[in-house]
């Protein structure tokens, strides 16, 4: 119960001593010594601060960190995390040209090469998907070539690869481990060739699995704090920038202008946010600019209300008073007496607001509204992993876990900030 | 009679005798209070269904094309805009949509069979109450007790632990939330069912009468149907109710350390009075009355928290449907659940101010 220690030695005459100091040192230190008053409060808001840098740094740079292209295609379909992905390999005769899966295109108008492959398993499919694909890209090419293999299945991985040592077929695809484990002596004439999928698989697995259609979800991940905090921050600001000077207005000036508008925020207040935000961006459309638009709408009332009610309660001070008995214009009394009253708060409701806006942002992209699919959003990527629920755990837990770390470190801050500056909890 | 009007007739007809007999029995100042509340409700919702038509009118888009999709002709899209008046000027369609809000006149549903949209409403709505009640006491009972301990313990473990726990919950998201539970106790532990409201084999067989699933099996005496709605309850319930609790940890712990900080629980220290008496007693009694009204502004994160705990579980609620009738452009369904997610937002908030001011005779203009 170290905390309660410090707590209760803290008596005037001491604090008067820190306050004291805390004029001499800079204001650097000044935020080091606040340790000792405000205990597990000042350890909230420093842990929360060095993670929120760290997040804004990955999402300025996320390409630094990820491994991989969050839209590209890098492995087979739901690798779990770590899980050593299946490569399928090319086995040809020790003599044979063919070395990859392109070398097997011929001009149109010749008979398709014969290729074999295992029944039953994966590799049939994808064979004749990243067929495709080459066969896509060469097309167009002046040679005039073409990749068209004939797929011949066979029941089990020796027949298959027998009938390339018999030269029935020109080569087979099986997996590489299967090839090590054992095929390799069984098949002395034949040789492994590269993986069908190119260069793009990789062999050490990966952290976070892959998703659905074999993107990294770890470099997904990485790349969606760059969204999130685009949209957390944007509509915060934008709600600030609006919120304040009206409640500052409406506070100071009282009268119909702020009853009419204090209705308005309080019905705006009132209304479920996500349900607003769900119709907003319906009608608008998926882009990043509407669920900004949506979002900031919701909050504005947020800093309007608190702006305003500390507005009411600092207008009735006697500096106040004072200021306008020796003749300081209204303006220089809202910006240099009143405003400056406001600033904790509203640091406070926007540390609050961005995680807000950044739950909100990702329960938009849940749903599938908000953003368009092509991004790299951690609740568009929930969304994707709800559908294969039964098969792959990682691809909705991870992105979950990264909408908490960032939500939790701007909560937590905005409750350590509350703590420390809300005189009402001050203990007397 | 529609499952809709029969809870409309048993929520209402008490709390308007219970109205009256406030009314009658009250004082001059408690009186005008609850008037002067009373009108000033028909301002917000007056602001809230302008909000909803300026959104559904008057930002770009157009819904009707956006529902026809490429197969509709011209000739189909000006009947449809004539037919539901989008040609008139915006002032006339504005004053329509405001009367048939407020009679409740919903029209018909422009997709899926063209049903009358308060019918389908009196099949959802039931839904989304089922799961809401349960949520909301949940949260209460964690929220109170949990936010009163921590007060009681102020700055020690129990209070930051506490104090955490109410941060860690507000930063989840509800639907990863409903997801992780399913992972676990349904995908792998298989103790409970993933969605739905009840066993298809069941449902069939039930007889539905207000549509609340677990009333109408107790009613009708349908034991296995009433387990089987329990089963389908318990995750959607606890998702939500998980959720909400964190809000209200953190409220009742601000308001009971206001409390205690008061003249007379010193006073009651002073004379000899246990510590829980005070907590539990005399400061909760006090903190509750502004932990309640705040609690009763907690609606928006409630319904919000609907809408995606309806999704993640497929609950056929009035969240789910708002979300399926955006995805087919049903725009007459949008625009009239949001209206009556307005009047429901308005309404609590009238019938929270109300018992406030009842329970806090301050509370008078």
């Amino acid at each position: 119960m170290t905390i309660q220690k410090e707590n209760s030695s803290e008596t005037t005459p001491e604090a008067q001593d820190w306050t004291d100091e805390l004029e001499r040192v800079g204001f650097i230190r000044s935020i080091f010594l606040a340790r000792r008053w405000y205990g597990a409060d000042w350890w909230f808001v420093a842990i929360s601060t060095v993670m929120v840098i760290i997040f804004v740094i990955v999402a300025l740079l996320p390409g630094l960190f990820a491994p991989y292209d969050p839209h590209e295609i890098v492995g087979s379909r739901f690798l779990a995390p770590g899980e050593h992905p299946a490569v399928p390999v090319l086995i040809v005769p020790v003599d044979s040209p063919f070395n990859s899966l392109k070398d097997l295109a011929v001009p149109a108008g010749e008979s398709r090469p014969p290729v074999g492959v295992v029944q039953g398993v994966p590799t049939g499919g994808a064979l004749n998907e990243l067929a495709q694909v080459i066969d896509d890209e060469i097309k167009n090419e002046p040679e005039g070539l073409r990749l068209r293999p004939r797929i011949n299945r066979y029941p089990n991985i020796e027949e298959a690869l027998q009938a390339v040592a018999d030269g029935d077929d020109l080569a087979a695809v099986i997996q590489s481990t299967e090839w090590e484990g054992g095929m390799a002596e069984q098949f002395p004439t034949l040789r492994e060739g590269q993986s069908i999928t190119g260069e793009i698989s990789s062999t050490g697995g990966f952290f976070m699995g892959t998703n659905d259609i074999g993107q990294d979800v770890w470099s997904r991940l990485l790349w969606g704090t760059r969204v999130a905090l685009f949209i957390g921050f944007s509509a915060s600001i934008v709600a600030l920038v609006f919120g304040v000077p009206l409640g500052l207005f409406a506070g100071f000036l009282g009268g119909p202008v702020d009853r009419l508008l204090s209705l308005v925020m309080d019905s705006l207040y009132a209304f479920p946010g996500l349900i607003l935000a769900i119709a907003i961006t319906a009608v608008l459309g998926p882009s990043v600019l509407n669920v900004i638009v949506a979002i900031a709408v919701l909050y504005i009332p947020t800093y309007y209300r608190i702006v305003r009610g500390q507005t009411l309660s600092v207008k009735e001070e006697i500096y106040v008073e004072a200021a306008q008995s020796i003749g300081a214009r209204r303006a220089e009394i809202l910006w240099q007496y009143i405003f400056p009253n406001v600033i904790p708060s509203v640091a406070i409701i926007f540390s609050v607001n961005v995680a807000d806006a950044i739950l909100t942002g990702a329960g938009l992209s849940f749903l599938g509204l908000g953003l368009p699919p092509t991004i790299a959003d951690w609740g568009i990527d929930v969304a994707r992993g709800q559908r294969f629920i039964q098969t792959g755990w990682w691809m909705i837990t991870y992105p979950g876990l990264a909408i908490i770390s960032v939500v939790l470190a701007f909560s937590m801050m905005g409750e350590g900030l509350t703590e420390i500056f809300n005189p009402k909890l001050r203990e007397r | 009679m529609s499952p809709i009007a029969l809870i409309a007739l048993v929520i209402g007809i008490p709390s308007l005798l219970f109205l009256i007999y406030v009314f009658v029995r009250g004082s001059v100042g408690l009186r005008r209070y609850i008037l002067t509340r009373i009108v000033l409700t028909l301002p917000m919702v007056f602001i809230l269904a302008t909000l909803v038509f300026f959104v559904m009118h008057v930002l770009p888009g157009d819904p009707v094309s956006s529902a026809l999709g490429p197969k509709g002709t011209p000739e189909m899209l000006a009947r449809i805009r004539t037919q539901l008046g989008l040609n008139d000027p915006l002032i006339v369609q504005y004053g329509r949509f405001l009367l048939d809000m407020v009679t409740l006149r919903f029209g018909n549903s422009l997709v899926l069979g063209h049903r009358p949209i308060i019918d389908e409403m009196s099949e959802r709505f039931p839904a989304t109450l089922e799961l809401v009640v349960p949520a909301s006491i949940l949260a209460l009972l964690i929220g109170v007790l949990g936010g009163t301990f921590a007060a009681s313990r102020r700055k020690r473990a129990s209070d930051y632990a506490w104090r955490i726990y109410s941060v860690f919950i507000y930063s989840l998201p509800i639907f990863w939330l409903g997801l992780m539970f399913q992972l676990l106790f349904s995908v792998r532990l298989n103790w409970l069912p993933v969605s739905g409201r009840i066993d298809a084999a069941l449902g069939s067989n039930l007889v539905r009468i207000t549509n609340l699933y677990s009333l109408d099996s107790l009613l009708t005496g349908n034991w296995p149907a009433f387990f089987s709605v329990l089963e389908h309850l318990v995750l959607p319930t606890l998702t939500l109710g998980l959720i909400l609790s964190g809000v209200f940890v953190r409220m009742t712990r601000i308001n009971v350390i206001e409390t205690l900080q008061a003249d007379y629980i010193a006073a009651g220290r002073a004379r000899g009075i246990r510590e829980r008496v005070l907590v539990y007693g005399h400061a909760l009694k006090n903190a509750m009355i502004p932990v309640i009204t705040l609690i009763g502004l907690q609606v928006a994160i409630l319904l919000a928290g609907a809408v995606l705990t309806e999704t993640v579980f497929s609950w056929p609620g009035m969240g789910s449907y708002l979300v399926q009738r955006i995805s087919t452009r049903d725009y007459t369904a949008v625009q009239s659940v949001i209206t009556v997610f307005a009047l429901l937002v308005a309404l609590i908030s009238l019938a929270v101010d109300v018992v406030y001011s009842l329970v806090d005779p301050r509370v008078r203009y």
